[in-house]
């Protein structure tokens, strides 16, 4: 057996470790999830409710906040300002943050007494304990993955390009949709997904915000603490599948888009 | 007309100087210069994607050198083309026609019209990651050419394609500049020049160093860097002195050069065009002629033939057509005889 080889198989077995990390918990939940109990758990309306509100809340919060992002990504990626590099800091920060702290620091931002608290509340929307103080809370711990991903992905559009556009007569807002746009389009269908699959995840920052509405990582909690292993474990389980679900639909549909925009500039008529 | 006046640019280390161009109606103006020597920054500058730190652009006598680049009438075609890769040939070509949002049916029977004029009819509804070099140029023209620019800016657009390919474009722009169309052509091939060229312009360190018809240019460079553009590899630093009544050159190496009658300088750059030195193996009889004596060096096969190195002192490069190669018994180190007009001499006064 030669060197090489001998590597291979220890990366191999490394890879494997590391999958097999990552893999045997969540098989072990699934093993351990008697077929009944997932049923009921399925029957469950507040499970529904709680799944739907984790679901919607996140995909709102990405697709309100891309509006901002994506321009703000094209930005970082096509134009140096100064400090630059401390804005980009700063993009990063909710990453380290403990999402807890987090929280707390955008409840002091979202409270009654807070800035953003207040002019809410002239609308009559008290933003904690509501949807929106949710999607808020998603979106402050899982921007970065949005905006780094399509920064990357715009930065990754030649500059000769975008210059072609505007010499064949092209301003600069239509240079932005139908060439960096586009040809981004696939980091930044990451990042949306990333983005909404963190959020949909978040834990720490909501359960600050709002306890209620329950989202379903709050809802597992709550059983856990409440009731124990057994009766977080289904619920548990359905979210993951849900979630699963939801994430490859939105891969699929994104994906098919692209090819979308690829044949509708073909056709001629 | 396009006129530059005292173009300054800085772009980092490098920076275009104090630049002035001129380019009339109809011309197929080319830039000659190597890597780096700022061709492409020129033409960026002309098109309006970068804006000089100094200086004035005219287009028609109309000062352009702050116009949007949407206004300016000046298409570029970049060397890698810059093909819109998301899009299909036909999506390429129409792409400036939907910007100004002119209706479908016009929009479809002018890119029909232009790939037709391009020979890319055959592939309108291709995508483009697939299409070659030659197909890929074709496609960046007609998009380009579909906007009726008054300057037509090409970067390098030959470096890329094989010969075949090259000769079919060549035929292209040619017929282009005869329909009329104003064309500026930055190349580092002096091949391209001489094939397309109505006026040259040797661009060097950021500025035009010399300018002029290809005949001009190349038969009188105004310096070493312009005759190693034109191939000539006879470069000799001499002494100007007057012998026996006669203007010489003498180099380090005690070679003598006679030279028309000019003023007498320091330090000269004498230059020979590798074709204007003829050899012969008995000393010639034309007593006006410079005759140097030397030993066959290098033979090596080159496109006019042979180049051949004969060291007399200091070396010499000869183009001689390979069929003179037996009559002429080119063997190496054998003595022969060069021979060469006085006007061949190209004399740089006070050149380096």
């Amino acid at each position: 057996m030669n060197r090489n080889s001998i590597f291979t198989w220890i990366v191999m077995i490394l890879s494997s470790l590391v999958l097999l990390f990552i893999l045997a918990p969540l098989a072990g939940m699934f093993i351990h999830t008697g077929g009944s109990q997932f049923l009921e758990t399925i029957k469950d309306k507040e499970v529904h409710q709680s799944i739907w509100l984790t679901l919607w809340v996140s995909f709102t919060a990405t697709f309100v906040f891309a509006i901002g992002a994506i321009p703000f990504a094209w930005l970082l990626a096509r134009k140096n300002f100064p400090l630059k590099n401390m804005v980009q800091g700063i993009i990063d920060l909710p990453i380290v943050l403990p999402h807890t702290a987090a929280g707390i620091a955008l409840l002091g931002f979202i409270s009654r007494d807070g800035f953003l608290g207040k002019t809410a509340s002239v609308l009559g929307i008290n933003l904690v304990n509501h949807p929106s103080g949710i999607a808020l809370a998603m979106a402050f711990v899982s921007l970065p993955f949005l905006i780094n991903a399509a920064r990357d992905g715009f930065a990754m559009v030649p500059e000769r390009l975008e210059k072609a556009a505007l010499n064949l007569g092209a301003g600069h807002t239509r240079v932005f949709f139908t060439i960096s746009l586009p040809l981004a389009w696939r980091s930044i269908t990451t990042g949306f997904v990333m983005m909404f699959a963190r959020g949909m995840s978040e834990f720490g920052a909501v359960v600050i915000i709002a306890y209620h509405p329950m989202i379903a990582p709050v809802l597992i909690y709550e059983r856990f603490s409440s009731y124990g292993l057994n009766y977080a474990r289904p619920a548990s389980v359905l979210f993951i599948l849900v979630a699963l679900l939801f994430l490859i639909a939105l891969r699929l549909l994104t994906l098919k888009r692209k090819e979308k925009l690829i044949i509708s500039d073909a056709q001629t008529d | 007309m396009l006129r530059l006046t005292n173009i300054t640019r800085r772009l980092g280390d490098f920076a275009l100087r104090d630049l002035n161009l001129e380019v009339a109606d109809g011309e197929y103006y080319v830039l000659l210069g190597r890597s780096g020597s700022g061709k492409t920054q020129l033409l960026e500058l002309i098109a309006g994607l970068e804006h000089p730190d100094s200086g004035k652009i005219f287009l028609d006598d109309v000062d352009i050198t702050i116009q949007k680049i949407q206004d300016r009438k000046v298409g570029i075609v970049f060397q890698d083309y810059a093909v819109f890769p998301h899009m299909t040939v036909f999506g390429n070509i129409a792409y400036p026609l939907r910007t100004r949002k002119e209706d479908k049916k016009n929009i479809a029977e002018k890119v029909e019209l232009a790939a037709a004029t391009m020979n890319i009819s055959h592939i309108l509804e291709r995508r483009t990651e697939k299409l070659s070099g030659g197909e890929l140029q074709r496609v960046a023209l007609a998009r380009t050419l579909i906007t009726s620019p008054r300057l037509l800016l090409l970067d390098e657009p030959l470096s890329s394609l094989d010969t075949s390919l090259k000769d079919d474009l060549k035929k292209l722009l040619r017929k282009l500049n005869k329909e009329g169309q104003t064309i500026i052509h930055v190349t580092h091939d002096y091949g391209d020049a001489i094939s397309l060229a109505k006026k040259v312009g040797v661009i060097h360190n950021g500025t035009i160093i010399q300018e002029g018809s290809v005949n001009e240019v190349f038969n009188k460079p105004s310096n070493r860097f312009v005759a190693r553009y034109a191939g000539i590899r006879n470069f000799f630093r001499v002494k100007i002195v007057h012998e026996n009544g006669l203007v010489t050159g003498v180099t380090g190496n005690n070679v003598r050069f006679r030279l028309n009658d000019i003023s007498q300088g320091s330090d000269s750059l004498l230059i020979i065009k590798n074709d204007s030195i003829f050899l012969s193996d008995e000393v010639p009889l034309d007593k006006e002629l410079n005759a140097i004596k030397g030993k066959i060096g290098e033979i090596i096969p080159s496109e006019f033939g042979l180049e051949v190195t004969i060291d007399a002192g200091d070396l010499f490069y000869v183009n001689i057509p390979a069929s003179a190669m037996g009559k002429l018994r080119i063997i190496e180190e054998r003595e022969i005889w060069m021979s060469f007009p006085r006007e061949s001499v190209v004399v740089l006064n006070g050149v380096s």
